[in-house]
Parts: C-alpha cells; structure tokens; sequence
C-alpha cells in the first residue's frame, strides 16, 4: 500500500532527491541533511501538498475501517473477512465502470456512471454479509470471541479463492491492478489540479468529497435514526436493548450487512486509485490498515474510528512525503503506522475513544 | 506404558514413509500412488512446517493467547540461518556448524519474544492478538526494506555459493562422521543395503530427528506443573491467579518456549529450502497456515497440528498447479482419453474446468473445509477422537484396539 511513492509528492518535492540509493541505516539520510530535510518540508506549499494528500488518505481509511468498526462495536466480530469484502467491491465496481464506460463517455457521465457503481456495490455487498452473517457468523454468538476470528479468516480464504477464479478466468491477472478499471476515471479527476500554492491530485480531491460524505451520512444515520438509536444501544449493551424490546439478532444482521456494503463502496472508490487498485492482494492491503484504524479509534466508536484513520492518514502522508523526498527507507510509512498501533495499545490499549470492556478485554 | 504405543506407531509410520512411497509409486499402482501421496520434499515441508504449527499451538491452544504474529518468530529464525551462513552476522561465522546456528536461530527468536511478550501480555484477547500481529508485521516490513539483508530484500535472501556452497549438515556438531547435509539439491544421499535414499529422504529422516526432538520437548513441557498452569490460564486465568500463581511469568515462559521452537522450525526450512523471502517467513499469512493446520488438527492438542498440516499439504499438492509433480490433472490426463477431456459441457471442457477451478486453488477447498471445523468440529480432528474417546488419544486407543 503506502510503499508506493504518490505521484504527486514527488511531483511536489523538490531535488532533494539525489539521494544514494543502496545505503543502510544512518548513511540514508540524504547529504543535505535532517534540518535541510526539515526546512524543505516546512516550506508552506509542500506543507499544504503533504495536508491534502493526509487528508485524502484519511478519507480512505476512514471509508475502509468504517463497517469494521461498526460490525465489532455491534457484535463483538473483529472480521477478517472485511478486507476481502472491499475486494470484491473493488472488482464490482470495476465490472460496472467496465461494461458501461465506453472510450467516447464524457467526463460527467462517467462521474454518473459511479454512482450507479457505488449502488449496485452497495446492494450487492449488503447481500453478500446478509448471508455471511445469517449462514455462518450467526451460529458462532456464543462461542468463545476467538472463533468468530477464527471463521471470518476462513471466510476470507474462500471468498479470495473465488475471486482468484472468476478473474483469472477472464483472463485477468489477479495479483496485478486491474488497469482497464483505472482507465474508467474521468479526465478531470486523473489530472494534476492546482489549488493555489499547492498541486494536487484530482482524485484525492475527489477522495475527501467521498470520505466526508461517508462520514457524515454514517453519522446522520447513527444519531437521527431510530435504527441507529438500536445500533448505539446495541453496542452499548445489547443485552439491556433486547430487554428493551429491540430485536437486536435483527439489528445484528442489519449492522453486518451495512458493513459489508461499506467496505464495498470503498473498494469501488480504491479501484480508481493507482495507488491501490482492484487486485486480489488489495484484501490483505486494506485489512491491515482498517485494523490499525479501528484499533487506535477504540474499538467499537465510529468517532475513534473517524479520528483514528485522520490520525494514521496524516502519519502515512508525512512519512511517505519524507521517504519520498529525504531518507531512503522504503519501510518507513508502514512502520510508522505500526508503530502507532503498538504505541497506542501500550499506552491506551482501549483505544482513543474506547471503553474498557468492549471486545472482551 | 500403553500411551506410548499410539506414538511410537505414529514415528514408526512416518518413518516407513520414503520406503512406503518408493514402493508405491514403482508397483503396478504407481500413478494413482503419485496422485495421492505427497511428494518427499513436500513431506519434509510438512515436518518443518509441523513443528511451526505446533509451536503455534503451544501457545496459543493451550494459553488461549492467540499469537496472530508468530510467523515474526519462524521468519527469525529462517532469515538468522540464511544471514549466517552469508557471513552477516557478527560473532556467528560462516562456518558454523548447522545445529549451533540452528539453536542460536531459536534463542534469537526467543530473545524477540522476550521483548515482544514484555509489551503484549499487558493485553489479553483481541487486543493481544492483534498486538502480536502488529509486530510481526513491523519486522515485515523492516524485513522487506533493509538492504543489508540482501541486494533485494523484497524477494527474500539465498544462501550464498560463494560463503556457504556445502548443505546445512544436521548432526552432532565437529563430528564429521556424525552429520549429513539436508537439502533437495545440496543434501547428502546414503546408500544402505543396496538401496539408495535420496537427498529428499535423507533430509526428511533429519529434519524428522530435530522435529521429533522438539516436540517431545514441547510435550514434556506440557505435562509438567508449568504445563498445567499454562491450561489453568486457558480455562480462568483469573483463577489461576486467585490460586497464586503469577500468570505473567507463566504466560511469558511460555510465549518464549514457543518462540524459541518458533525460531527452529524457521532454521529448518531455511536449512532445507536455502532461500527465504518475506512472504514465506514474516508474512501474516504464513501465521494463518499454522492456524489452518491447527484448527483442522485439533486446537490445544500438541500432534493435532501436525495432522492438519498434513491435511492442508495433501490437497495442496493434488490441487497444483498443472506441472508440479503428482496432482489431479496429470493423473487425469494419463487415464482419461482425449475426448473425454476435451468433452464440453455448457462450453467448457473437463480440463479447462479442471485448470480454471481446481488446480492451484486449494485455498478454497481447505478454506471451505476450516469454515466448516470451526462450525461443526471445533476440536479439530484429534479433538473430536478424544472426546470421542473420553480421554486423550494415546491412552484410550490402545484399550478400545486391543482390551475389548
């Protein structure tokens, strides 16, 4: 995921770049040095580059750890199927982009286009953990937390496979982006933008536009909705909310299948990214992130989850904007962001926001 | 001393197994013998492997601590091998006997575990799991990007010709007499009685020995009071607690036990295979075949993982790919007629649905049967027989075989 250099902090960075490849350690950084490095960095415009793209990295996160943290606030499931479930969303997505954008769709179109996308995924998902949850998941409530981990990681395997298939079978390759996909972007959001000092790309415009309307239509739907009403009760105490007359086995379902299709409409936005891509290793790449997410959020706060994935956005950008433009480590995004995970579980285990209890610890 | 015939019968069968699949594979039945049974090399994975997935289980089956990335402890001690033997690492030469580096590979491995189990058992549950798993792949990632590991860390690291051309010889250290090299191509071949075993097979009775060696360690370990304390902690660590035990230490002995046989297994495989990549070392995946094989096998039974690997392995190999030695397609495709095969049905031939749906997709096959384990048989295989039993397996067995 992060290991790849954004485009558009390259673009962004200056010559700084003659770094020496092949060095360890201490002779990585660059001859001009930390504080020239520094000083490059602080510079308003590379600053402002380096927001925008966090921001935009952000609102991914934010989008792929969103039913996650919903579906283990709710349930108690950390699901390790969630990765794949964006996959799939991603490949959808794809097909739909595929079959109706042709060469000749103009920009606006394909723009509409993705919405149909964004839907079909979004009710093609739901149907997917509809069935994930009644079919298997459902029959585990009482079993110890670790086999609902345990099941999800063997859904996982299955739906990989599946998609290994039915790709390869179109003679796709599964491990590599799906390009075609890629090229069903809209001119405008493929170009470099200028916004002011700073370029940036379309996309990551695009990508915050998104990620806030998912946040905020999470949110509305939490707090003004009477099945959000359940949904928050539930996850505060589902055995108070069933006494309550909540049919919370009904509202359990309802929150997986929700999730699901969360992670699937991500997917579909991912599959425009160069970045990412619709690809079947695309499962393991954004698992792992929401994980993370999720984790220094708290488990089971949609608003430790929204400040959690701002958090690893801005810690992503920063470092890859470094590793880009001053120091030779390509690990340095990925380990930051794990670093954070371990921090935080040191420090705070419960997470930002979380309450002590959830998730059985 | 009934209890231990079971596994003197299972050692015995293993060990029969080169000669068994020699046999098999030269009789009138051969092709459907080379079908079925995995391949010598696959059966030595399956060892190194085995010993991976049980130390897996050791902590994690019988602590109730799931160790999500313990494949950091595996790819330790397989990258420690391959790092010595390339003369990277300070103190260890290149020269060093193959069971000093391989027991320094696992008290590396410990060492990390020490460090990694001193943050991670503050937190019990999910969270540990997933601690455990934000370690392993940290290293991971380190792993993948450091260049003094290699000229490409990103596709792993290979015993170098030039500063280590000999096999990785397992035996009593400085005697040379005593020490044969593993390895499918560097590996040593022995002739006894006429008969010649390969350098697979040769490799396979070693990697066999110190696997062995290690598991009936892990074994004494877990019938001994630390043993019982390590289950008292699984069934209520609170009690154990109340009881006066310092679950702590307890749960940090037996993070490192497990880390150290972790680090062994790590330097079997990079002793046997001679080359390691991220992928098959530190990845979290790889974490999650010695799940597989555990869950299958039996979760907090020691052999049972053993047998789930086996299982995992055996569809593996007769689902791969086209090419790859025995597997279903080059069986069907000795047997069966070309019209047969070239049948359509609904515009798809028999082969090309063979290749699109089977071959080298076993992950879906052994995917689909975990889900259902977990569902139906969350004891996993030796689970079941010995609830089925009423006791373990190698105490019922032999009264149900031989006293009724």
């Amino acid at each position: 995921m992060t290991a790849v250099a954004d485009p558009a902090l390259a673009d962004a960075g200056l010559a700084l770049a003659d770094a020496t490849p092949g060095s360890v350690f201490a002779a990585s950084v660059l001859q001009t040095g930390f504080f020239a490095g520094l000083a490059e960095f602080l510079r308003p415009s590379n600053l402002a580059g380096v927001l925008v793209n966090g921001l935009a990295k952000s609102a991914l996160f934010v989008m792929i750890a969103a039913g996650l943290s919903l579906i283990f606030g709710l349930l108690g499931v950390l699901n390790f199927a969630h990765g794949s479930l964006t996959m799939i969303g991603a490949y959808l997505g794809g097909l739909v982009m595929v079959v109706l954008v042709g060469g000749a769709t103009g920009a606006w179109a394909r723009l509409g286009y993705f919405l149909v996308a964004l839907v079909v995924v979004f009710a093609a998902l739901a149907v997917l953990g509809l069935v994930v949850e009644v079919g298997l998941i459902r029959q585990l409530y009482d079993s110890p937390p670790i086999y609902q981990i345990l099941l999800t990681f063997g859904v996982t395997l299955v739906l990989e496979e599946l998609v290994r298939i039915v790709v390869s079978f179109y003679g796709l390759q599964p491990i590599s982006d799906w390009q075609e996909a890629l090229g069903t972007k809209p001119a405008f959001l493929a170009r470099q933008t200028t916004l002011g000092p700073v370029t940036v790309r379309g996309l990551a415009l695009f990508e915050i536009l998104l990620g806030a309307l998912t946040v905020v239509g999470i949110w509305l739907f939490l707090t003004r909705t009477r099945y959000g009403l359940f949904i928050r009760a539930g996850s505060e105490d589902d055995e108070m909310a069933a006494a309550l007359g909540i049919d919370v086995r009904r509202v359990f379902t309802v929150v997986f299948a929700l999730g699901s299709a969360l992670a699937g409409i991500a997917g579909a936005l991912l599959m425009w990214d160069p970045v990412w891509g619709a690809s079947v290793p695309l499962a393991a790449e954004t698992l792992l992130p929401a994980f993370v997410v999720v984790i220094i959020g708290g488990l089971g706060t949609f608003r430790g989850t929204v400040v959690g994935a701002v958090i690893v956005g801005m810690a992503d950008a920063v470092t890859t904007w470094w590793f880009v433009n001053v120091v030779t480590w390509t690990w340095l995004p990925e380990v930051t962001v794990f670093l954070i995970l371990v921090g935080m579980l040191v420090v705070r285990p419960q997470g930002l926001y979380g309450v002590e209890e959830v998730g059985g610890h | 001393m009934s209890r231990h015939q079971v596994r003197v019968l299972v050692v015995l069968a293993l060990a029969a197994y080169p000669a068994l699949y020699h046999l098999l594979t030269q009789s009138p039945v051969g092709v459907e013998a080379e079908t079925l049974l995995p391949r010598m090399d696959t059966m030595v994975a399956l060892l190194y492997f085995g010993l991976f997935a049980v130390s897996f289980d050791f902590i994690s089956g019988y602590t109730g601590y799931l160790s999500f990335g313990h494949a950091a402890f595996y790819g330790t001690g397989a990258y420690f091998v391959v790092l010595v033997a390339n003369g990277k690492i300070p103190l260890v030469p290149s020269g060093t006997p193959f069971m000093i580096t391989l027991l320094c590979a696992g008290l590396v491995a410990a060492l990390l575990a020490v460090g990694i189990g001193l943050v991670s058992f503050r937190l019990s549950g999910v969270y540990f799991a997933m601690i455990t798993l934000g370690f392993a792949q940290v290293l991971y990632v380190f792993v993948r990007g450091l260049e003094w590991i290699s000229s490409n860390p990103r596709d792993g690291a290979s015993v170098s010709g030039s500063t280590h051309p000999e096999g990785f010889e397992v035996g009593v250290p400085f005697v040379d007499g005593l020490n044969l090299a593993i390895g499918p191509l560097s590996g040593d071949t022995v002739t006894l009685l006429g008969h010649t075993l390969g350098t697979n097979a040769v490799s396979f009775y070693l990697v066999g020995a110190v696997v062995l060696a290690c598991y009936l360690a892990m074994q004494r370990i877990i019938h001994s009071p630390f043993g019982q304390v390590m289950v008292a902690i699984r069934d209520n660590e609170e009690r154990a607690e109340a009881i006066g035990y310092d679950t702590f230490r307890y749960k940090m002995g037996a993070f490192v036990t497990s880390g150290f046989f972790a680090g062994v297994a790590g330097g079997l495989f990079a002793g046997f295979r001679r080359s390691v990549t991220p992928e098959n070392t530190f990845y979290f995946l790889v974490t999650g075949d010695a799940l597989l094989a555990s869950i299958i096998g039996g979760f907090g039974t020691l052999a049972g993982p053993i047998f789930g690997h086996f299982f995992d392995e055996s569809i593996r190999e007769f689902l791969s790919p086209a090419g790859q030695g025995g597997g279903l397609l080059p069986y069907l495709q000795t047997r069966l007629s070309e019209g047969v095969l070239s049948a359509e049905v609904g515009g798809l031939t028999v082969e090309g649905f063979i290749e699109a749906a089977l071959n080298g997709h076993a992950s879906l096959y052994v995917g689909i049967v975990f889900v259902l384990f977990v569902l139906y048989v969350p004891n996993g295989l030796v689970g079941a027989a010995r609830d089925r039993l009423g006791g373990p397996v190698t105490e019922k067995l032999p009264d149900r075989l031989w006293d009724r």
